[in-house]
């Protein structure tokens, strides 16, 4: 009978205007804050609030035996402090009763890892930072943005300090392993991976109010019979913290499903473990990923980021800007800069698929990724202005 | 069927769209017999035969009503169009447009009674009178095929009798056909019209447009020099002058950048002085109307394709130009805006965003290509054919034929 390893992400994005070519160079801030702090607050209101009650009476009541890991992007801890003050502080609440490890990643929830090394590892020690000034708990397990991983980057990772690190359990990769055990990154052995089982994981955060699922409607006893019938280490289900009222409504009965399943793991024999705690197994061997792996889509790759040419050009002007503005050391601009690295900029860019017409299969505030890309590209250039005549002198470096 | 535009005789997209509707209905296997009244002016036979003559060719039959009803215009181009019809010939035209409506009508009516039909298909008011009238003569089923009303084709009340007229037409119409949800609700909004009778049917395009082949001759403006493409009716509803304003601002950013007016129209005078008034004179290029390979050309010269038009029902042009690669701009409001997802979409008085967009366009090759075959892609999927139209209009027909039974 396997462990049970619930984690979820909580971020939002610094969205920006609908920057205009006219705009430019008019001082006009970037960021749209009436749209961030109105979809913060929404967010907050149907899911963060009310998940984070939820969880930490669960926790409270079982007396330390549920207990689960969250990671709370840069950007997201900024906007709660901003707009939400009130919510910031149920996360403290939350975090207060003891059963939720705070797991590492970059501050601005970026591509960083993939594109500009240097940056990233000051991206993840200013998260590091910020997770300590507000929760007062120090990551040791890591989760890169979109679980994005590959053998390259396992060796920074540890050389960070983390002890392990949350991967997707893709197929291409288990090549029939199960995703139920720890592994050893095979460029750094001593750093654990948990790949995530997405099947079971999939099954709440997609699936769950799929009235054409032949599995509707999911009950906590039915679910938890489905993990005590696995095998292995531990299951890892890995999730978006938004899955409980906001991807998945209250109306789905999400929260009543959450609610009851701590007690029914329980009761039949399961125990809940905390990535950490994985960290200090024995491994079941080694496991190699040579291409960057995420969770997104079918395709579990990068190509919902950096998939196309509008995402290629943005993305390789975005890191040649940054290299430019850290040598310049101006701390404004880079601030603004970094708001620009959140991946999901090139998200909203993302065109596979658009080509069939199915636009409703993710969420963007713009109308289509041509227009994601032209007011970001817009952004980019007022940024480049701003650096002024230094800019090619400082771009040759 | 009652049409008006039928090629040769084109003066903008609803012959295309005829043309489509017929192909793809005689694909799915209904039997057309098309009544278009046709301009004499233009007709090589000009005006002899006063009944039309009529010309079979397989299944379908396209009879040639001599007149000289044209499709876009109002009450004054038709006097023109009169006038110049009777400086060629003796006339015995009704005197006003919708005497000769009349007149079209009656003569429809005869040819309903001996030509075989199982339902009558009317496009837009102009034709309704001759739709109602063959009703009354054979008692089939009427389908009023609607492609825009007065207030498209004038951004207002318009014509108090033409209004009226297309009014009558929808609400007597056993079904209708629009080419948009947004032409229906308007359809329902300001006529009245039952909305349950509407069957909303979005254009495609024949497939046998826009071949892989590279266009036959290179770019005169040569291979390097951005070309930013209106094409259409030079009139107010096309917006031509958004698109010479949007030029004009274009310019400050890509000064390298030419922009070229296909079509012709009451407008051309205007633009070809204010082209000079804004200082791009130089850049601007008036080719009048074009078709066949030159439209295929002007299409792969051009690296976007901008439709400013005030009032857009549907929007062929966007489906061609995606056809042919090129990217497109079309207005929100446009039909064919409810349909494609890879293009921009813009409010037409919006020349700060319409500028935004092509400025990107012409600056960044990776969204121009991204858009170019994306576009392209998106036209070349089954729904875009002329069957699909083809198909879900027999289906009108055959929801009428129910009814009616």
């Amino acid at each position: 009978m396997p462990d049970i390893c619930l984690y979820a992400q909580v971020h939002q994005p610094f969205r920006l205007r609908r920057y205009r070519l006219f705009d430019i160079g008019t001082g006009l801030d970037y960021f749209d804050e009436e749209a961030n702090a109105r979809i913060l607050r929404r967010v907050a209101a149907k899911c963060y609030r009310p998940a984070n009650r939820l969880l930490a009476d669960l926790i409270r009541r079982s007396d330390g035996r549920f207990k689960l890991a969250l990671s709370l992007s840069g950007t997201l801890i900024e906007q709660l402090a901003l707009y939400s003050p009130e919510t910031l502080e149920s996360f403290q609440e939350l975090v207060d009763t003891g059963g939720v490890e705070i797991l590492g990643e970059t501050y601005y929830h970026s591509l960083a890892g993939l594109a500009d090394r240097e940056e990233f590892l000051e991206q993840v020690a200013r998260h590091r930072r910020l997770v300590e000034r507000t929760f007062a708990r120090r990551p040791y397990v890591f989760r890169n943005t979109e679980l994005i991983y590959w053998d390259d980057l396992a060796p920074t990772v540890l050389a960070m300090g983390f002890r392990g690190m949350l991967v997707e359990g893709a197929d291409q990769v288990m090549a029939g392993r199960s995703a139920n055990q720890v592994y050893a990154a095979t460029t750094a052995p001593s750093l654990r991976l948990m790949p995530r089982n997405y099947p079971l994981s999939d099954d709440v955060g997609f699936r769950f109010s799929e009235r054409s699922w032949g599995e509707w409607p999911l009950t906590a006893p039915k679910y938890a019979d489905w993990l005590h019938g696995a095998t292995g280490e531990s299951v890892n289900l890995f999730l978006d913290y938004e899955t409980f009222g906001e991807h998945q409504w209250a109306e789905t009965g999400i929260f009543e499903f959450l609610g009851h399943l701590p007690h029914e793991c329980l009761r039949r024999g399961l125990r809940f473990v905390q990535p950490s705690d994985l960290a200090r197994r024995r491994p079941a061997g080694p496991l190699s990923y040579p291409n960057p792996t995420s969770w997104a889509d079918q395709e579990r790759d990068t190509s919902a980021w950096l998939g196309n040419r509008l995402q290629d050009t943005a993305h390789e002007r975005l890191y040649r800007l940054g290299r430019a503005l850290r040598a310049l050391g101006d701390q404004a601009l880079l601030e603004q800069w970094r708001r620009l690295t959140t991946s999901d900029h090139v998200y909203y860019m993302c065109t596979k698929w658009f080509a069939d017409g199915d636009v409703h299969k993710y969420f963007s505030p713009y109308d289509s990724p041509y227009d994601a890309f032209v007011a970001f590209m817009n952004v980019l250039e007022d940024l480049e202005q701003r650096v002024g005549a230094d800019l090619p002198i400082l771009l040759a470096r | 069927m009652f049409g008006w535009e039928f090629p040769p005789y084109q003066a903008g997209g609803l012959a295309t769209a005829t043309v489509g509707l017929v192909k793809g209905l005689i694909r799915v296997g209904i039997e057309v017999t098309l009544v278009v009244p046709f301009p004499v002016t233009e007709s090589p036979i000009a005006g002899l035969k006063l009944l039309g003559s009529d010309q079979h060719s397989g299944q379908l039959t396209v009879h040639r009503v001599a007149s000289p009803l044209m499709p876009y215009g109002g009450v004054l181009e038709y006097e023109g169009s009169r006038r110049s019809a009777l400086g060629a010939r003796h006339s015995v035209y009704g005197g006003d447009l919708f005497g000769e409506v009349e007149r079209f009508a009656g003569l429809a009516a005869e040819i309903a009674a001996r030509e075989p039909h199982d339902v009558i298909d009317a496009h837009d008011w102009i034709a309704f009178a001759a739709g109602l009238r063959a009703r009354a003569v054979s008692g089939k089923p009427l389908i009023a095929h609607i492609h825009a009303i007065e207030f498209d084709r004038t951004g207002g009340d318009g014509n108090p009798e033409i209004a009226r007229r297309e009014q009558a037409g929808l609400r007597a119409a056993d079904r209708v056909v629009s080419n948009s949800y947004r032409l229906r609700d308007l359809c329902v909004e300001r006529y009245q019209t039952d909305p349950g009778k509407f069957d909303v049917v979005h254009w495609g395009i024949d497939d046998g447009t826009g071949s892989d082949e590279p266009a036959i001759g290179s770019s005169p403006l040569g291979p390097d020099t951005p070309v930013v493409l209106f094409l259409g009716r030079v009139t107010s509803q096309k917006g031509p002058d958004y698109f010479l304003e949007m030029a004009a601002k274009t310019a400050r950013f890509v000064p390298a950048a030419h922009f070229v007016v296909a079509g012709s129209g009451d407008m051309l005078p205007f633009l070809i002085h204010r082209s000079a008034e804004l200082g791009i004179a130089d850049r601007v290029h008036f080719t009048g109307g074009l078709g066949g390979a030159d439209l295929e050309r002007v299409y792969r010269m051009a690296d976007v394709c901008v439709m400013p038009s005030r009032s857009e029902p549907f929007g062929l042009v966007a489906l061609e130009s995606l056809l042919n690669g090129t990217p497109c701009i079309m207005p929100k409001q446009a039909g064919v805006a409810e349909v494609i997802q890879n293009a921009f979409k813009v409010d037409s008085w919006d020349l700060d965003a319409m500028t935004d967009k092509v400025v990107a366009i012409l600056k960044y090759p990776g969204l121009r290509d991204e858009l170019s075959e994306r576009g392209r892609h998106e036209v070349s999927l089954p729904r875009f054919t002329l069957d699909e139209p083809a198909r879900l209009t027999g289906a009108s027909y055959r929801q009428a034929l129910t009814m009616s039974a």
